[in-house]
């Protein structure tokens, strides 16, 4: 029986090289792990370098004015207060807003950007204003309006949401397209309100093309440009799943978990310790030979094959023919040939070749030979 | 410390009153979990103890490789409390011992027998591992475990199947003898008695000066030499180790040694067995007339093939340290050629000189079937190896020959039968 050190003793000894495999994993992860900035993803993040993130964006404004990013409407609120006069509100994904916080945020009365708005919104922030189509989203539209934001930025990849003001409110609209416009600048109390139909010119990947960069700087012209991207609204004061159990359920996976635990004690309780035997090695007596003969098939030993074929043939015939073992070849050849009837010329080539050896030129040479002397083995039988 | 499936039933208990108990629940579980751990406690401290149980066996101590072995197991209670569990009797797996474990009742003071029965499937000693009793309390739900020494050792002795040839060879030993019915003279060298001639017998063999003294023509009747000497040499080397079939050439070579100990046990000659590879492994000395084969059995019955290469030097020096006298020494190794001509065939001048020496080897057949393989290229490679071998093999053999020793090369069906008519051949020509 073995004593608690060589018990603890075994145990290191097997688990001392899959634990040194967990260290090194974990240090080769938080290595790697480190230097790693992990950048949020999204739809116009501000931080996100996807293809479709804002990233180049706010980066392009922080380096002459304030960009504030805020998650929520009433963060958005805050820092406009805190802002000041010149500054302009960006709005995007508003459907994650509820209709309240749109409402206080149209009330502000400040410079705002809407991308592509929900028709809610839009009624809030600019009443009469309203959504008239849509055109292929690939299309470059021509500013061809006096908006000096649009003007001095040129063509631009604006094409999505094209928008329409009522007959008799005064308006600036831009980017005309077939149903509407897409971009289009309404008065809103003390300020300005612009809608613009798709944030696609916005995006890391559109940004370089065309105006699209200028636009976007231009809508967003302000000392502090505050970038609303509301996080969805997470229902507050709503009971998790183990909350609406009942509390005898919950408690019961206590004496469960017992009674696991005594299940795998009275299942894996052993009658005893395992009984090791020491067994014998066993190989086949056979495996040297079989050993050569993938030996001499790897190597394409052809003339060693035909050797031992040759040999193990003469050491056949050669007591049936009365030979001794250190009989010359010539003597071989002439009884073998005298008792088989046959050519001796034929037979010496056979047994005793010319060098290069004509049967050990090729597998199909070797199985000629190989049918030749068996067929000699069975006519001396 | 164990726990059976009633405590499992316990458990579930618990939670089923868990369940069902509603705004107490906390309550009820605490007071759930300490009955039953309560429960649990008093019935591991109410079992008995499996630590002050007395043990003793008896029954076989050796058995045939093929039959069973019948043990028994008598376990003893001292203490006052009734045993309740199970008792294993543990065994190597090649032992086969049969129940593995059996239900136990013991009432406290008394004592029960178990029985065991080992079925072994390999030769060697089979050392009983231990004896585990369990002990389960009075309520069935807990109790202790201990695992208690009870050594016992079976010897598994080699099988013997060459045994069946015994009575044949006996025959054409006792036709050696001239015992035999069919009153063919006795050859021989060994004067053994005069006879009255009877038509048949031999011319030369009659005694003319006892014939003068006689009314009738009187004969002398020769017998064998008899009080010889035997040496089976077993190589247990690595060569030994080799499966022939589905046994390793070391067991085929003691089924002949056996077959051969036993035919020269009858003759009257003196068998000694010596087991090499590099250095001595058993050895077994003859005492005096009789059989051996019991203490040779019990010899080779735990030797098993060393992963060496053995030291035919040195095994030729300890057969000639056994002394000067004469004797036959039958060695039994494989006719390798790489392993015999570097270390034996140097050394065998001086042992022939001195002994009379035959080498015995089981052949391969699936080497020879091998060498018959034709067909795919692959198979043509295999006969070559093969041929390649065989040729070894007899290279070997005749160089053996020609130094003086005789050699038996048979297959492992065949070697055991060979081996013995080799013995009454030499003996049949007083070469002994």
């Amino acid at each position: 029986m073995s004593t608690p050190e060589t018990g603890w003793r075994r145990v290191w000894r097997a688990g001392r090289i899959p634990g040194a495999v967990l260290i090194v994993l974990v240090v080769v992860a938080v290595l790697a792990s480190l230097g790693d900035d992990q950048f949020p993803q999204g739809h116009m993040e501000p931080g996100s370098v996807d293809p479709e993130g804002g990233r180049a964006l706010v980066e392009t404004m922080r380096e002459d004015r304030d960009v504030h990013v805020v998650r929520s409407a009433g963060d958005a609120e805050e820092a406009l207060g805190e802002a000041g006069g010149d500054a302009v509100l960006t709005v995007f994904l508003d459907h994650r807003m509820e209709p309240g916080e749109v409402r206080t945020l149209a009330d502000l009365e400040v410079d705002t950007v809407l991308v592509q708005p929900t028709l809610q919104t839009l009624g809030e922030f600019a009443p009469g204003v309203d959504m008239s189509g849509r055109t292929e989203s690939d299309e470059t539209l021509d500013a061809a309006c006096d908006l000096p934001a649009a003007e001095a930025a040129g063509p631009a990849d604006v094409a999505g949401e094209v928008y329409d003001a009522a007959p008799g409110q005064a308006s600036t609209e831009c980017y005309a397209a077939a149903a509407g416009s897409a971009v289009i600048q309404v008065e809103h109390g003390a300020a300005t309100t612009t809608v613009v139909g798709t944030d696609h010119f916005m995006t890391n990947t559109e940004l370089p093309d065309e105006g699209n960069a200028a636009l976007a700087m231009n809508l967003m012209a302000a000392e502090d440009v505050v970038w609303l991207r509301p996080e969805p609204h997470v229902p507050e004061d709503s009971a998790t799943l183990a909350e609406l159990l009942p509390q005898g359920l919950r408690w019961a996976a206590v004496p469960l978990a017992a009674a696991l635990v005594l299940l795998a004690l009275w299942r894996g309780r052993r009658l005893g310790a395992l009984v090791p035997e020491s067994l014998p090695v066993v190989v086949r007596a056979s495996e040297t030979t079989e050993g050569r003969a993938g030996l001499y098939r790897s190597r394409r030993a052809r003339d060693r094959a035909a050797a031992a074929l040759r040999t193990g043939f003469l050491d056949r015939v050669s007591g049936k023919l009365g030979l001794r073992p250190d009989d010359p070849p010539e003597t071989v050849v002439s009884a073998l040939a005298a008792r088989l009837g046959e050519d001796p010329a034929h037979v010496g080539a056979l047994l005793y070749p010319d060098h290069p050896d004509p049967y050990a030129g090729g597998d199909e040479a070797l199985n000629r030979l190989a049918e030749e002397l068996d067929e000699r083995s069975r006519r001396l039988r | 410390m164990v726990v059976t499936g009633r405590s499992v039933v316990l458990a579930l208990l618990a939670v089923g009153a868990v369940l069902v108990s509603g705004q107490i629940s906390p309550q009820v579980t605490a007071a759930a979990l300490a009955v039953v751990a309560a429960l649990l406690v008093l019935d591991v401290l109410l079992a008995a103890s499996p630590r002050a149980m007395r043990l003793t066996r008896e029954g076989d101590t050796s058995v045939r490789l093929g039959e069973s072995a019948a043990l028994s197991l008598v376990l003893h209670n001292p203490t006052r409390r009734t045993l309740r569990g199970r008792v294993r009797d543990a065994w190597p797996p090649s032992a086969h011992v049969e129940p593995r474990s059996a239900p136990a009742h013991v009432a406290g003071g008394e004592r029960r027998r178990f029985g065991v029965t080992l079925a072994p499937t390999r030769r060697g000693d089979a050392r009983a591992a231990g004896v585990t009793v369990r002990t389960i309390g009075p309520l069935g739900l807990a109790g202790r475990q201990r695992t208690l020494s009870a050594p016992w050792t079976v010897r598994v002795l080699p099988p013997f199947h060459s045994r069946r040839h015994l009575p044949g060879k006996l025959s054409r030993l006792r036709e050696l003898e001239g015992q035999h019915t069919a009153m063919v003279r006795g050859q021989g060298s060994e004067f053994d008695s005069l006879r009255d001639y009877v038509r048949g017998d031999d011319v030369r063999s009659i005694d003319w000066r006892a014939t003068a003294r006689n009314d009738g023509v009187v004969v002398r009747t020769w017998r064998p030499e008899r009080d010889r000497r035997i040496l089976i040499v077993l190589d247990t080397g690595r060569t030994s180790a080799g499966r022939v079939g589905d046994t390793p050439r070391l067991d085929h070579s003691m089924d002949a040694s056996l077959l051969l100990a036993a035919l020269a046990g009858r003759a009257g000659d003196r068998v000694d067995f010596l087991a090499y590879d590099r250095r001595v492994r058993a050895q077994v000395r003859s005492g005096g007339k009789g059989s051996q084969i019991q203490q040779l059995v019990s010899a080779m019955a735990p030797l098993e093939a060393a992963l060496v290469e053995s030291d035919p030097a040195g095994m030729a020096g300890t057969v000639m340290a056994q002394g000067r006298s004469r004797k036959l020494v039958v060695l039994m190794t494989d006719l390798n050629a790489a392993a015999l001509e570097e270390s034996l065939l140097p050394r065998l001048p001086a042992l022939t000189s001195q002994h009379l020496l035959l080498v015995a080897s089981v052949r391969d057949p699936a080497v020879d079937a091998m060498a018959e393989e034709r067909g795919t290229p692959e198979a043509l490679y295999r006969a070559a190896s093969a041929e390649r071998t065989l040729a070894e093999r007899r290279r070997v053999t005749s160089e053996l020959r020609r130094m003086g020793a005789e050699v038996v090369d048979a297959g492992p069906e065949h070697i055991a039968p060979a081996l013995a008519d080799a013995y009454i051949n030499l003996k049949a020509q007083g070469r002994l």
